[in-house]
């Protein structure tokens, strides 16, 4: 197993998930346009193809009051903690800033760096529906993306071919092969690497240039390929469930406790809802395909309705993943104020519950109550493996 | 001296007449979705259609049964639901776990009359998801949530109103599908010039208050705008707003008001948070301070010009206008029904700060206000939370602006001495302003 500061691959990748913004800034030195988002909604083989990097914009988990005084308390950390990031202006060199209209929280973090950081004259929100399944989505994405697409070229002062983008398409999906297959080892109960890690190697991909970044995923499965795993028999397996968390100590946490845990899996939005679809590639409309594969995604909660029968699509997902990672427990985790993500919660424990599978629920708030939530995981393994008190 | 509404009656029998037909008719279709929802294609599959709807419904409640309203909530939250959720769904979610309805009347009738189907909207990150709730626990109702793409003038861009016409046009062989009714084009035309008329009467009641003394107040504007958002589809509720929009313009006419002592005009953002806003308004009114335009009661069901030029305007459409609507076709009925529900201020504002900002600022400068109070709903999802902190900052310096926090309908968050404090600060600021002090 590898232990934390043993692979200098992955204490690359986790250098930068800590200093996000000095990663993008050493791009830029280097002449590299750049555009920062609040959304995994938006296209960003469109930017890619226009050669602009997308760089996640993501928190800083430090206590702040600063915007307060901007946006409502009521609305998550993770969006204030965004905000702030602007208000600092710690990204002041982005080219751009982008967001498609998804969530009511991070749209604000938005509109605060558009209106008082400094980013109106170089910001961009896509129109992006509320209800990804259905029919006419796709249709309206597509001239979505048409929009952006021709406001990016006005950007650039060149025409985006289909070449270009066909070639981002190609990229990104590389991309989501590999994290993919990196997932993949957790199946394994001797996997060579650890769920915090494999989190952490996720959140790097928000950030990173994908070319650079592949070569590097590329370099970390081989060697993992080649290494044994340490035997994990005896440990508990949770899964984690919920929304955007790029606090990586949660997971670290996660694995360890006073009892043998192993992280298998994290449906959110900064891990496996960025990277479990693929664009189909080699069609001859590209947009058409990008949307496409959007729409594929695993649903965030806010948009997770099916007309005519109001089905919540992302518990397919859940309960596929669930058959194919074999949690013994789920840890429902997401930020403090999210209500879609409560709603979806309200509705899954009964699912859980029928399926024997034991559950907690955590959530976040701008820093990790670390003594509070190792309680609380640790009844829930406690729970899991019958230790009587 | 003030005023008193001849219509005020007929509002209030209409309105419970709807929720009594719903709670307890032993026959028709029982539709249940957000009132935000275009309603006249229910309307096509026949005469006999029971509407609920969520947001209107959780506020009457609340406002007549406090005690039942914090017990629905309770027993949501208990049931699973957030703390921080949207508290008019909490309240509606907490009536089918307890298995009982309270309408306006005074009446409380055990046992939840279920719904044949749900028909609503989705634009905020949580109004299907309120639905899809009650859907489940009531054993899977069918459902239909409609996209409603806001953001600043949605009502005047092709692209939206052409997705969201596709959705009705689908939704309607749906409505076919599962109720096994064939559905009426004539119906459905009638049904929506209907609500297209009253939501334009009611805007351009609204525009009467531009005058000095404004004839209607804040506590009668929230009082008279929820029959249109309970069922606005009748060809009774156009009369009830021809004859009320009457009879304001006679107020107008005469120099009456319901309160007429108005030395201050207050613009107000936020909802009618069931408590304390009788209390926020009683100290405005010992000041002559009123309330005589807000985004809520003006914008939830009214209709207005909108973006013009770039700027917002709060100019009323003519209701001549909607005589004349070409309403000839089921297709041209959605468009012109669709554009109209777009056009709603409280769906532009949810998702675009700058149609909000423009809103406020057109309410000041046309209503001739001398304070802004802005009130964000610390549970709402919609434009009733969102911007209003960015709006005090950007205002604050133009116009005597104050903000406290209220809540729908959960007295647990209302900070009331809070609340009352900033408001009495909001009337001092307003005089001392007036009187050139700041």
């Amino acid at each position: 197993m590898i232990k934390q500061g043993s692979d200098p691959i992955i204490d690359q990748f986790r250098s930068i998930t800590e200093k996000p913004a000095e990663y993008a800034k050493a791009l830029k030195e280097k002449g590299q346009l750049l555009a920062g988002y609040m959304c995994t909604h938006i296209p960003e083989e469109i930017l890619y193809a226009a050669g602009i990097v997308p760089v996640r914009i993501l928190s800083s988990h430090i206590s702040q009051s600063v915007t307060r005084s901007y946006i409502h308390e009521t609305y998550c950390s993770f969006s204030h903690d965004c905000a702030y990031q602007g208000l600092l202006q710690n990204y002041n060199f982005l080219d751009l800033i982008v967001t498609s209209s998804s969530c009511i929280h991070m749209g604000e973090a938005f509109n605060v760096w558009v209106r008082f950081a400094g980013f109106k004259q170089k910001s961009y929100l896509i129109s992006f529906p509320h209800i990804i399944h259905n029919k006419n989505a796709s249709l309206f994405i597509k001239e979505s993306y048409k929009e952006f697409k021709k406001f990016i070229e006005n950007f650039i002062e060149k025409a985006i071919t289909d070449e270009d983008i066909e070639k981002a398409i190609k990229t990104y999906n590389r991309t989501r092969t590999l994290l993919k297959e990196l997932w993949n080892f957790l199946k394994h109960k001797n996997s060579p690497v650890t769920g915090s890690e494999v989190a952490t190697v996720t959140l790097a991909s928000q950030i990173m240039d994908k070319q650079e970044y592949n070569r590097m995923l590329e370099q970390l499965i081989r060697e993992l390929k080649n290494k044994p795993g340490e035997s994990s028999s005896s440990s508990v397996r949770l899964m984690v469930t919920g929304g955007a968390c790029d606090d990586m100590t949660v997971f670290n946490l996660i694995e360890n406790l006073n009892y043998k845990v192993n992280l298998i899996f994290t449906d959110s939005c900064t891990a496996a809802r960025y990277f479990w679809f693929e664009v189909p590639e080699n069609r001859s409309d590209k947009l058409e395909a990008i949307a496409e594969g959007y729409i594929g995604r695993i649903p965030c909660p806010a948009k997770d309705t099916v007309p005519g029968t109001g089905e919540k699509k992302r518990f397919r997902f859940i309960q596929e993943f669930i058959q194919d990672f074999k949690p013994d427990g789920i840890v429902f985790l997401y930020q403090r104020f999210c209500s879609p993500q409560s709603m979806d919660i309200v509705a899954l424990k009964p699912v859980l519950n029928m399926l024997g599978i034991p559950w907690v629920e955590l959530e976040l708030d701008t820093t990790v109550p670390m003594t509070q939530f190792k309680s609380q995981l640790e009844a829930l393994v406690e729970v899991i493996k019958g230790v009587r008190p | 001296m003030a005023y008193n509404l001849k219509s005020w009656g007929e509002f209030k029998t209409y309105q419970n007449t709807c929720y009594r037909n719903y709670a307890f008719a032993s026959k028709g279709l029982r539709c249940m979705g957000s009132t935000w929802s275009p309603l006249a294609p229910l309307k096509g599959l026949g005469d006999d259609i029971l509407i609920i709807g969520g947001e209107p419904h959780a506020a009457s409640t609340a406002g007549t049964f406090p005690e039942e309203a914090r017990e629905d909530i309770i027993a949501s939250e208990i049931g699973g639901l957030g703390f921080h959720s949207c508290s008019y769904l909490k309240l509606f979610v907490g009536e089918v776990i307890r298995d009982k309805i309270a309408i306006p009347d005074g009446t409380i009738k055990e046992g939840y009359p279920k719904p044949d189907l749900i028909w609503t909207t989705h634009l905020c990150n949580l109004h299907a998801k309120w639905y899809q709730e009650v859907s489940r626990r009531l054993g899977g109702i069918p459902m239909y949530p409609i996209d409603m793409i806001g953001g600043g003038s949605a009502e005047k861009n092709s692209q939206i109103v052409d997705y969201v016409c596709r959705q009705i046009e689908e939704g309607i062989n749906w409505l076919e599908r599962v109720t096994g009714r064939d559905f009426s084009d004539e119906l459905f035309i009638r049904a929506a010039r209907n609500e297209i008329k009253v939501l334009v009467l009611w805007g351009n009641i609204c525009a009467l208050n531009r005058h000095s003394p404004a004839p209607l107040d804040e506590r009668r504007l929230i009082a008279l705008f929820p029959p249109a958002m309970v069922d606005r589809t009748t060809d009774e509720t156009v009369k009830m707003y021809e004859k009320l929009f009457d009879e304001v313009k006679y107020m107008v006419e005469t120099g009456q008001s319901v309160a007429p002592d108005q030395r201050y005009r207050i613009v107000y953002f936020g909802l009618a948070h069931t408590y304390g806003h009788p209390e926020m308004a009683r100290i405005l009114r010992d000041a002559g301070a009123e309330i005589v335009a807000s985004v809520y009661t003006f914008g939830t069901a009214g209709n207005f010009k909108g973006i013009v030029n770039g700027d917002w305007s709060w100019d009323p459409l003519d209701p001549k206008w909607v005589d004349e609507l070409d309403l000839s076709t089921r297709r041209k009925a959605i468009i012109e029904l669709v554009k109209i529900v777009l056009g709603w201020p409280t769906w532009q504002g949810v998702r675009s700060y700058w149609a909000l900002e423009s809103m406020a600022q057109a309410m000041i400068t046309e209503y001739k206000a001398d304070g802004l109070l802005l009130a964000p709903s610390r549970s709402c999802e919609t434009d009733f939370r969102n911007g209003y902190i960015g709006i005090q900052r950007i205002f604050k310096n133009k116009i005597p602006t104050v903000e406290y926090d209220s809540d729908q309908v959960d007295v647990r968050k209302m900070d009331l001495p809070g609340a009352q404090r900033k408001t009495e600060l909001f009337v001092h600021l307003m005089e001392a302003h007036k009187k050139g002090g700041i």
